[in-house]
């Protein structure tokens, strides 16, 4: 009730005036969401490459965060990048249940994955990520992520 | 509201409301007592606000202009609900702001909003939350909650039916209980009396209506194809749309437009080689869904005529036709990127390589496994060819061999016979002596030892020993049987 409330009145928003390098791909319902982010300076690793984003919602957002992952298809691979694991799961505390607040939404959380991106410089993977992809099989709001690096 | 005559009543109101009922529940005191108990108060989260409100005065958590707001010490303003809902969803049960996260102590940090903030929040123009259901009145948000609750005629209240669960706009209250079930005397919907006057004016198929484009009077029922089809004042692109003319007017217009425009001329048969791709499309699709079956049959096959063999060398077998292959395949077998497009060169593929499942290099393997299956087939044959050759080489061989035994044993049982013919000759000869000896030995005992003699001279013609030449004078027939049976052993072995 509350998080389509919310996410009805925030559809025709953003397809409006979105930031650029993020465009909304799908939002039939209340339920999932597909986003596309592009990085929009020169950063090499990423220069010239779009990425989709897939928001899950649950009944209670905005209170809960919501599930975001990248996607991988034929045009959208996943980002390299340290904290991003090539399943799509990203390891973000403001996508995590402490560090999520109601007063982010779904463009803030875009421009967020936009800045990490954008000010990261080493082309790789987290470490572990071969036996995580390998092993995981829980949901991304189900795993404990711990945060140690503030650089980004 | 049509008279009871025009309405088919298929079960009257089921215990009308007397005169005095209705006077008292329209009197103010019984409405005091009875209606307000099941109106909602408009939820101010759900208005829907005539103007597009002022994004200062929206609360982030909720996006809604503000309900009664308050303002933490760090000068963060959210509605009073909102902040309870996301602290207590906040786990440690530390409360913070939701905005720049500082920590909050809700007894001492939540202030009251400054008194202009409320003022222009009360100013807010908002509509009836009965809107839908045809109430028009537009006010001051302030306003909202007096409106619903005591003059908005579109509110839902209780029936005024006693037994009644049902709700019903406070307008038609006074009427008593209008949940019971009528047909509409011209389609012949089923629905209830609440609802048969609002169906009759805006949704009955067989009443009548004004087209909204050129006042023609039609049944609704034709409406939407005097619309699509025959409305002179409708406008309408050009047929040639598809094809790319821009021409847009009212159908009147239009069609003098196309009796010109060769774009609308050419449309039909672009619209028919449009239906042709289309139909040819469809039937694409089953057939790519067979060949990936037929190809995951394949593969299956291969697998099974090579399994586990993953070394690219033992089946050197590629694509003539694409000498890319050959080069291309040791650097992507070492590094398999998720992106990697080429068909992999090994046969059969490579089972751990699933990026591209459907792209492996299918013709040479349709390819190798035509030509092996040809020279297996060769191979049955030759074998089967040698097979009867043996076979009928064996016959001959058993055949010879068997005429030869069956030869020798014919002879063997001419020999037998021969013998046995002759046995049978020497033995009537013996016989006969015997009873000549034995009549003679009746007549004088001078001719026993004569006769003695010549039976033992007859067994030794018959090449046999005789086993036991008893006192033949003393048993005259046991001997003689005993003879016979002797020598016709001797002639078995």
């Amino acid at each position: 009730m509350f998080a389509s409330k919310r996410l009805g009145k925030s559809c025709p928003q953003l397809q409006d005036k979105l930031p650029p390098g993020i465009t909304l791909v799908k939002a039939d319902d209340f339920r999932e969401w597909l986003m596309d982010i592009q990085v929009m300076d020169e950063n090499p690793i990423y220069k010239g490459e779009t990425y989709r984003l897939k928001f899950i919602f649950s009944q209670s957002y905005p209170i809960e965060a919501p599930e975001v992952v990248f996607v991988r298809n034929d045009m959208r691979p996943i980002p390299i990048h340290p904290h991003i694991y090539s399943n799509g799961i990203i390891c973000l505390d403001l996508l995590d249940r402490q560090g999520w607040s109601p007063v982010h939404n779904v463009e803030s959380v875009c421009v967020s994955l936009q800045s990490m991106l954008t000010s990261n410089t080493k082309n790789e993977r987290p470490p572990g990520d071969e036996a995580f992809v390998r092993s995981n099989t829980q949901r991304p709001r189900d795993i404990n992520f711990v945060f140690h690096d503030n650089s980004v | 509201m049509s008279s009871p005559a025009d309405v088919d009543t298929v079960g009257g109101p089921p215990n009308s409301p007397s005169p005095l009922q209705i006077r008292a529940s329209n009197s103010l005191n019984s409405k005091s007592h009875r209606a307000p108990l099941t109106k909602q108060p408009a939820d101010l989260h759900l208005l829907e606000y005539v103007h597009e409100p002022d994004s200062n005065l929206v609360c982030l958590i909720c996006h809604a202009p503000f309900d009664r707001p308050v303002q933490l010490f760090c000068a963060h303003f959210f509605c009073k609900d909102c902040l309870e809902h996301a602290w207590r969803a906040q786990h440690d049960g530390r409360k913070t702001c939701p905005t720049c996260r500082s920590s909050v102590d809700p007894d001492k940090d939540l202030r009251p909003v400054p008194k202009i903030v409320e003022t222009m929040l009360d100013e807010l123009l908002v509509k009836c939350p009965n809107a839908q259901a045809g109430c028009a009145w537009v006010e001051q948000r302030v306003n909202v909650h007096d409106h619903v609750m005591l003059y908005c005629e579109a509110t839902l209240v209780e029936c005024a039916q006693h037994d009644c669960r049902l709700h019903i706009s406070q307008k038609d209250f006074h009427k008593g209980c209008l949940h019971y079930t009528v047909s509409c005397e011209d389609c012949h919907t089923s629905m209830m009396k609440k609802d048969l006057e609002d169906h009759q004016r805006t949704a009955c198929a067989n009443r009548s209506t004004n087209c909204p484009h050129c006042d023609t009077t039609l049944l609704r029922l034709h409406l939407d194809a005097h619309i699509k089809e025959a409305c002179a004042n409708v406008t309408i692109p050009c047929q040639g749309s598809i094809v790319g003319c821009t021409f847009t007017a009212e159908r009147t217009q239009t069609n003098l437009h196309e009796k010109s425009c060769p774009m609308a001329t050419m449309a039909p048969h672009f619209r028919d080689q449009q239906a042709r791709i289309e139909r040819n499309e469809a039937r694409l699709e089953p057939l790519t869904r067979k060949v990936g079956i037929l190809e995951d049959g394949l593969s299956s096959i291969t697998n099974m005529l090579y399994p586990a063999n993953d070394s690219s060398t033992t089946f050197p077998v590629t694509n003539p036709l694409d000498p890319n292959i050959s080069y291309s395949f040791p650097p992507t077998n070492l590094i398999p990127t998720p992106d990697f497009r080429l068909p992999p060169a090994s046969f059969p593929p490579v089972p751990h390589n699933e990026s591209h499942p459907s792209q492996p290099p299918f013709d040479s393997q349709v390819h190798h496994l035509l030509t092996l299956h040809e020279s297996l087939r060769d191979e049955v044959n030759r074998i089967a060819n040698a097979l009867t050759e043996l076979d009928g080489r064996t016959n001959m061989m058993v055949i010879n061999e068997s005429q030869r035994t069956k030869d020798e044993m014919l002879h063997t049982n001419a020999a037998i016979n021969g013998m046995r013919m002759q046995l049978h000759w020497l033995m009537s000869a013996t016989l006969q002596q015997r009873n000549s000896a034995r009549t003679s030995a009746a007549n004088g005992s001078a001719g026993g030892s004569n006769a003695r003699s010549t039976a033992q001279g007859a067994g030794a013609g018959a090449g046999a020993s005789v086993a036991r030449p008893g006192p033949i004078g003393d048993f005259p027939n046991g001997p003689l049987r005993r003879l016979s049976d002797s020598t016709r052993q001797d002639t078995k072995l």
